[in-house]
């Protein structure tokens, strides 16, 4: 079939766009992963204002849906399109990140942070030291969700004109005129292979770092 | 420290925006950005990695005789209009129709191609031309081009019985009319009868003498003085006979006449 012969000779252009997917993951993810601990540990230890602040941060970028972030980001901000996306995404990724790493954060024993003060260690050192290595470990399992979740996502940034997978096997479609089916299929294929792989990976993290005295999965 | 960062970080991506701003508002540009949406063939596409069409190489042949430095991107439809608006491209080079409503936020080249609007069916199809678009028919277009505009202010505003279905791109809307869920597609005489050469089962029952005509487009204002160099690099390619090879590889094969002179007159004035 002539499709057939198509797709072998688009096939490096494909994966040229599946690299940009996957840079756009890796730099969303990073940015959610950095940001979302910073709003966490500061809505768990930050104070009253602090906590009000940083939730009410998180609460907004959770409440936006990621198209209106990409196009606000994209009118907002005078930055290649790739780099607006990594930033919409990224943001709204650490909105979600931060109760994600909240919930592990709080359950550490709040005993462990005491203890920590009575040895010396400030509260920072507390929580870098003795709380955030446990909290981080157990949110593997809760953050391969926000993982998965975020890869399909990455299929929204071509609207902003990041020429990623899904905007590179549009433009198969348009020039043979058809052929949405096919094409879109191997597209799906190729999403729930990075998700699969991905979590695959989590998965094996998370029991690799597993913290003795908690529950462990299956 | 974590306030300190989130201040740190929130300042940095203020200053970035701000300088590059700045960067951006000098009256010349090093390199000008030209919006495609790559899913318009014959005018442009992306093949193999390659940008292709009509416009993609005429634009390429203005740049070299105006000695302008451009760089081709894609953007979708739906953004492509607003993103010039906004600055955000210079030029757009998509087989783009003069519209009053477009001409408010974006300033036009002279036009250099002439459309209608073809009425595609399925191949089996018995209806006629009047009876595609009435009836209860359901009428499908990419939304936001003139064909979809001339059935919302033509036949709905009018209160003819159609239902008018806006799509992403043409493509769906064949699909769609192919899998029987569309009776009708309206669409740019070009594209429509690309469908039928691809062998699509549709057939192009009649058209509608819009009398539409292509050109390209910059920033409202016109920021960089491109137009003029535009319309005069039209003429120069035109006149060394560049434009006419542009024609022969791309539009030829449609079985159009080439037209006398580019770039043509513009019809459509508006207030």
């Amino acid at each position: 079939m002539e499709i057939w012969k198509v797709l072998g000779a688009e096939s490096p252009y494909l994966f040229a766009g599946l690299l940009i997917t996957i840079e756009l993951l890796a730099g969303l993810l990073t940015i959610g992963f950095i940001g979302g601990l910073i709003l966490a540990v500061a809505e768990v230890y930050g104070g009253k204002l602090l906590s009000t602040l940083t939730a009410g941060i998180q609460r907004a970028l959770r409440a936006i849906p990621a198209l209106v972030l990409l196009f606000l980001s994209y009118y907002a901000l005078n930055l290649p399109p790739l780099f607006t996306a990594i930033i919409a995404l990224g943001l709204r990724s650490s909105a979600y990140q931060s109760q994600i790493f909240r919930g592990s954060i709080q359950a550490i024993k709040s005993g462990q942070l005491l203890a920590a003060r009575s040895m010396g260690m400030s509260k920072l050192q507390g929580i870098w030291y003795v709380v955030l290595p446990q909290a981080i470990r157990l949110a593997i399992g809760p953050w391969s969700n926000e993982y998965a979740s975020e890869t399909k996502d990455t299929s929204l940034a071509y609207v902003i004109g990041v020429v990623e997978i899904m905007r590179r096997s549009r433009y198969i479609i348009s020039y043979t005129y058809g052929n949405a089916l096919l094409i879109y299929g191997i597209v799906a294929l190729v999403y729930l292979i990075i998700t699969r792989a991905g979590n695959a990976i989590l998965y094996w993290l998370e029991s690799k770092l597993w913290v003795p005295g908690f529950e462990k999965r299956g | 420290m974590t306030k300190k960062s989130l201040t740190i970080g929130l300042l940095f991506v203020f200053l970035t925006t701000v300088f590059l701003g700045f960067g951006l508002s000098a009256a010349e540009k090093d390199v000008y950005k030209v919006g495609v949406d790559a899913n318009f063939p014959p005018w442009t596409w992306v093949e193999k990695g390659e940008y292709k069409g009509f416009d993609v190489d005429v634009i390429k042949a203005i740049a070299d005789v105006e000695g302008l430095d451009i760089e081709i991107i894609d953007m979708p439809w739906s953004t492509i209009v607003s993103a010039l608006g906004q600055g955000k491209i210079d030029i757009l080079v998509s087989g783009l129709s003069i519209t009053c409503e477009r001409d408010k936020i974006i300033d036009y080249s002279k036009p250099y191609w002439s459309v209608n609007q073809a009425i595609l069916v399925s191949k089996d199809s018995d209806m006629n031309a009047i009876t595609a678009m009435s009836m209860g028919h359901k009428v499908g277009a990419q939304s936001g081009t003139t064909g979809y505009m001339w059935v919302e202010d033509h036949l709905i505003a009018s209160g003819v019985d159609v239902t008018l279905k806006p799509y992403e791109d043409y493509i769906m809307a064949v699909d769609d009319m192919t899998a029987g869920r569309l009776d009708t597609v309206l669409a740019d005489t070009t594209t429509a009868k690309n469908f039928v050469k691809k062998g699509r089962d549709v057939k192009i029952i009649g058209t509608v003498a819009t009398g539409e005509q292509y050109a390209y487009a910059v920033t409202k204002g016109d920021p960089y003085n491109l137009l003029s160099k535009i319309n005069e690099g039209m003429e120069k390619i035109f006149e060394s006979g560049r434009w006419m090879e542009i024609f022969q590889e791309y539009l030829a094969e449609y079985g159009y006449a080439p037209p006398a002179k580019i770039p043509l007159t513009r019809e459509l004035t508006c207030e």
